[in-house]
């Protein structure tokens, strides 16, 4: 894994069906300024191809953090949320749980299969810029992660 | 009871005076032994006086015969002499007898019978002297003075026992004179007593004899009263019989009855009234007897008038005993039953006037009596209905019912049979069904227990509590609906509002002067939409919130959920310079999170809909009756029309244009919902240009923890 500093792309996995809420969010990412290569799978088999590099995704990279959506086609955020969390060699992943929902059940099971963090997509432009800005700040500038990723 | 008590205290009285003059006859017949024994002992005292005299007087006697012996040798002097010495020796024994009750004369009586001893004994020695010695040798004897001597001291000796003596004898008389004055004083006094409590007793009596005989005037005033007012009875025929059957007295019913007057019957055999056929078996006399032995007897049957016509009796016999027990005669009631028979025309006609249709029915459930009512009702004709069993027309409920009564008591089935509501069904001729009501009530006539049901069709109201079911379950249905919508506008909607929301900003935000000026002014009607309809979700959301979002009502400071709510409106209090400004309030019974909202979207509306200048808003609490406060949110802003004060709280209702003021029309709606919750009510009161004052009350939080 590289390190994350000035210049060096960070590999960002987004798991999200809605095509207009991954343009949202490639743009609210661009207004950061940092170089992200965003990765985006559309459904939850295909973020389980990704990570595990099978399939379509063979030559894919492993990420430094995993945008999870929970509702999806084909698996849902939270089978890919306890795969991801069952797997030695992903489990170190930051996930990030970023959904419409708010529902307390939807949070507490997130959080119960060991989700990062758990964010709510907001309604206005501004907020959801504001909102990626701050998965940015946060989960790719000031956390220190392991070096690699095990294995 | 009072007599009673007088009874009681006349044979206290009495007994008080018996025992008075008990104890006076007691206290005489005392005194007389009392005063007898004086008067003994006073005898006594004489006797032995007269001893004591006796004494002396044959001790002298002895001196002077024993002398004229000696003077003249006389052997006839010897026997005076003899005599005088014998009586001196009995005199001085009976003085020794009665004093034998006297310790102070026996101690004397050694000393006396010595002195009449040695006295006798010296007399002896002077006769022997002057029968052997002749007469010098007795006259010195005598001149020696020896006898003298003795004799003096025995006079002393019996003149000191006679003094002993009649000093007793005045004690004794003295003592019995005393006595006999206490005893005439007691007497006396209880003489006086006696009279005293025979004069009470015998005024008590008086009185009582006076009362008593108010007491049997007034009853038998009563009783001649209560004969008049049999005597009045024009319904019943009340007669008394003796014994034997014959009659005794007669009132007015009777006379109308059975047409004799007083004077024709009294003295008549009872058995007057009755048929001839009923004569002949007996039945007058088996009726008296059966009354006789079970103290009562009812029996119905047919009497002949004096006229000779008949009718149906029904006779109530009591049987009456003195207070021996012995039977002195009989109560006898008469009713004329054919009587009860015109009153079921007056029934009659009371039915087909109801508005019901009523059916009267037997204990074996057939169906006696109809109305005309009935007969629409059913379908059926008159004719077809008599006699026939009520099943026909209630299948279910109704006759079972009255089976069930048959097996009871008359007086148990009447009081059962009394039922109102019953709901069952209804078959008309045609074979159709309709609910009815039954009212049922009892009615005793001469063949038994008939039953009245009132029958009211309720097709009407079971058809209208039907449709209110319906539209119950209707109401509750879309109830469930509008909650699965406010769980749709939350979750599902907010996605693609989303979308519109977002990419319209951006628009706006990369093509702003970009295109032509149509596409900006599109572009921010876009955007503007775009929030409105987020808002108006997100206030929607709020509003079924309240109801399916409610916590408990628990015990919470009023005060902290205002500080809250202040804390939520920090940034539009800022913006807009307002003051607030609130009392200490109170713990109140509330849902916490519901009164943070309360009081954020009245202070929220309060800045809001300001004139230009410094919004004020005040918050107060004031207790309202014993445990209630009444909260009030006053604020300095535009006002409100008093036309307005009701619809202000509708949902989507507004009074500003969209560029005044932007808003839902959502936000009092929710603040009389969480009010209404919270069982108040919530008001407004204001003036147009000086601000308005929301109020609402809530329960005082209750001093536990």
């Amino acid at each position: 894994m590289k390190i994350m500093g000035d210049g060096e792309p960070v590999e960002v996995l987004l798991v999200e069906d809605n095509p207009g809420d991954v343009r949202l969010t490639q743009e609210a990412f661009r207004v950061s300024n940092r170089a992200i290569n965003l990765h985006v799978a559309t459904d939850g088999v295909e973020a389980m191809d990704f990570l595990k590099r099978t399939g379509t995704k063979a030559g894919a990279p492993r990420p430094d953090l995993i945008l999870l959506d929970l509702n999806l086609p084909k698996m849902d955020g939270r089978e890919v949320l306890t795969h991801i969390k069952e797997d030695d060699s992903l489990k170190l992943i930051p996930t990030v749980i970023l959904t419409t929902s708010d529902a307390e059940s939807d949070i507490v099971k997130s959080y119960q299969l060991q989700a990062n963090c758990y964010l709510t997509k907001p309604v206005q432009l501004e907020a959801f810029e504001g909102l990626v800005q701050s998965i940015n700040d946060f989960w790719l500038t000031m956390v220190k992660l392991p070096k690699t990723g095990a294995k | 009871m009072a007599i009673k008590s007088a009874d009681l205290r006349i044979q206290l009285d009495f007994g008080a005076a018996l025992a008075c003059l008990l104890a006076l006859g007691i206290f005489s017949w005392h005194s007389i032994v009392v005063f007898n024994g004086n008067n003994l002992w006073v005898a006594h005292t004489h006797e032995v006086l007269d001893d004591l005299r006796d004494l002396g007087f044959s001790v002298k006697s002895i001196e002077s015969s024993s002398g004229a012996f000696v003077l003249s040798g006389e052997e006839s002097e010897l026997a005076d002499y003899r005599k005088s010495r014998a009586s001196a020796e009995r005199y001085a024994e009976s003085v020794g007898y009665a004093t034998q009750d006297n310790p102070v004369q026996q101690r004397e009586l050694p000393t006396l019978q010595a002195l009449l001893a040695q006295r006798i004994e010296f007399t002896d020695s002077l006769i022997n002297l002057r029968q052997a010695g002749g007469l010098n040798a007795a006259l010195m004897e005598i001149q020696t003075g020896n006898g003298n001597r003795i004799s003096d001291e025995l006079y002393a000796e019996v003149r000191k026992m006679r003094d002993v003596e009649l000093s007793l004898l005045m004690q004794r008389t003295a003592n019995s004179s005393r006595e006999l004055n206490e005893t005439k004083v007691i007497l006396l006094l209880g003489t006086i007593l006696g009279l005293l409590i025979t004069t009470a007793a015998g005024w008590s009596v008086r009185r009582d004899n006076s009362r008593r005989a108010l007491a049997e005037e007034s009853l038998r005033a009563g009783e001649e009263q209560h004969r008049m007012d049999l005597s009045e009875v024009q319904d019943y025929s009340i007669n008394s019989l003796d014994p034997q059957g014959r009659i005794m007295t007669w009132n007015a019913g009777a006379e109308r009855i059975k047409g004799y007057r007083a004077e024709e019957i009294i003295g008549q055999n009872y058995s007057i009234f009755f048929l001839p056929e009923d004569i002949a078996s007996g039945k007058p006399a088996e009726i008296l007897r059966i009354a006789a032995a079970n103290g009562r007897y009812q029996d119905e049957g047919m009497r002949v008038r004096k006229d000779g016509s008949r009718f149906l009796a029904c006779a109530t016999f009591t049987a009456m005993h003195d207070a021996a027990g012995k039977l002195r005669g009989f109560s006898k009631i008469t009713r004329d039953l054919s009587e009860a028979k015109d009153s079921e025309a007056k029934y009659r006609g009371l039915m087909e006037a109801a508005p019901d249709a009523m059916v009267v029915v037997n204990q074996a459930g057939d169906i006696v009596l109809l109305n005309v009512q009935a007969e629409k009702k059913f379908g059926y004709r008159r004719d077809e209905l008599l006699g026939q069993k009520v099943k026909n027309i209630i299948p279910e409920g109704f006759a079972e019912r009255l089976a069930a009564d048959g097996l009871r008591s008359a007086d148990v089935a009447l009081a059962q049979q009394i039922g109102t509501g019953i709901e069952l069904s209804g078959r008309r001729k045609d074979g159709s069904a309709f609910p009815l009501e039954l009212m049922l009530s009892p009615l005793e006539s001469a063949e038994g227990i008939l039953v009245t049901a009132a029958i009211r069709d309720i097709s009407v109201r079971k058809a209208a509590e039907a449709e209110l079911l319906q539209n119950v379950q209707n109401l509750n249905r879309s109830n469930q609906e509008l909650e699965q919508f406010a769980n749709i506008a939350s979750h599902d909607l907010q996605e693609p509002l989303r979308m519109v929301a977002s990419y319209t900003q951006l628009l706006a935000r990369r093509y702003k002067g970009k295109l032509d000026a149509d596409a900006d002014e599109f572009i921010a009607y876009a955007v503007d939409g775009a929030g409105r309809m987020q808002r108006l979700i997100q206030d929607l959301l709020a509003y079924s919130r309240v109801a399916s979002k409610a916590g408990s009502l628990r015990r919470i400071s009023s005060e902290d959920a205002l500080l809250q709510a202040l804390q939520n409106l920090r940034g539009v209090i800022e913006d807009s310079g307002a003051l607030v400004i609130h009392d200490p309030l109170p713990s109140v019974m509330a849902d916490e999170i519901q009164l943070i909202q309360l009081f954020q979207n009245l202070i929220g509306n309060a800045i809001k809909y300001q004139k230009p200048g410094i919004p004020e808003v005040q918050v107060a609490a004031s207790r309202n009756g014993a445990n209630k406060w009444t909260f009030s949110v006053k604020d300095n802003g535009l006002g409100i029309e008093p036309q307005y004060f009701e619809k202000i709280f509708g949902m989507f209702q507004r009074l500003h244009k969209r560029e005044e003021f932007a808003g839902t029309g959502i936000g009092l709606a929710i603040c009389k919902k969480i009010v209404e919750r919270h069982g108040g009510r919530i008001t407004v009161e204001s003036q147009i240009g000086l601000g308005s004052t929301f109020k609402f009350a809530l329960a005082e939080g209750e001093s536990r923890l």
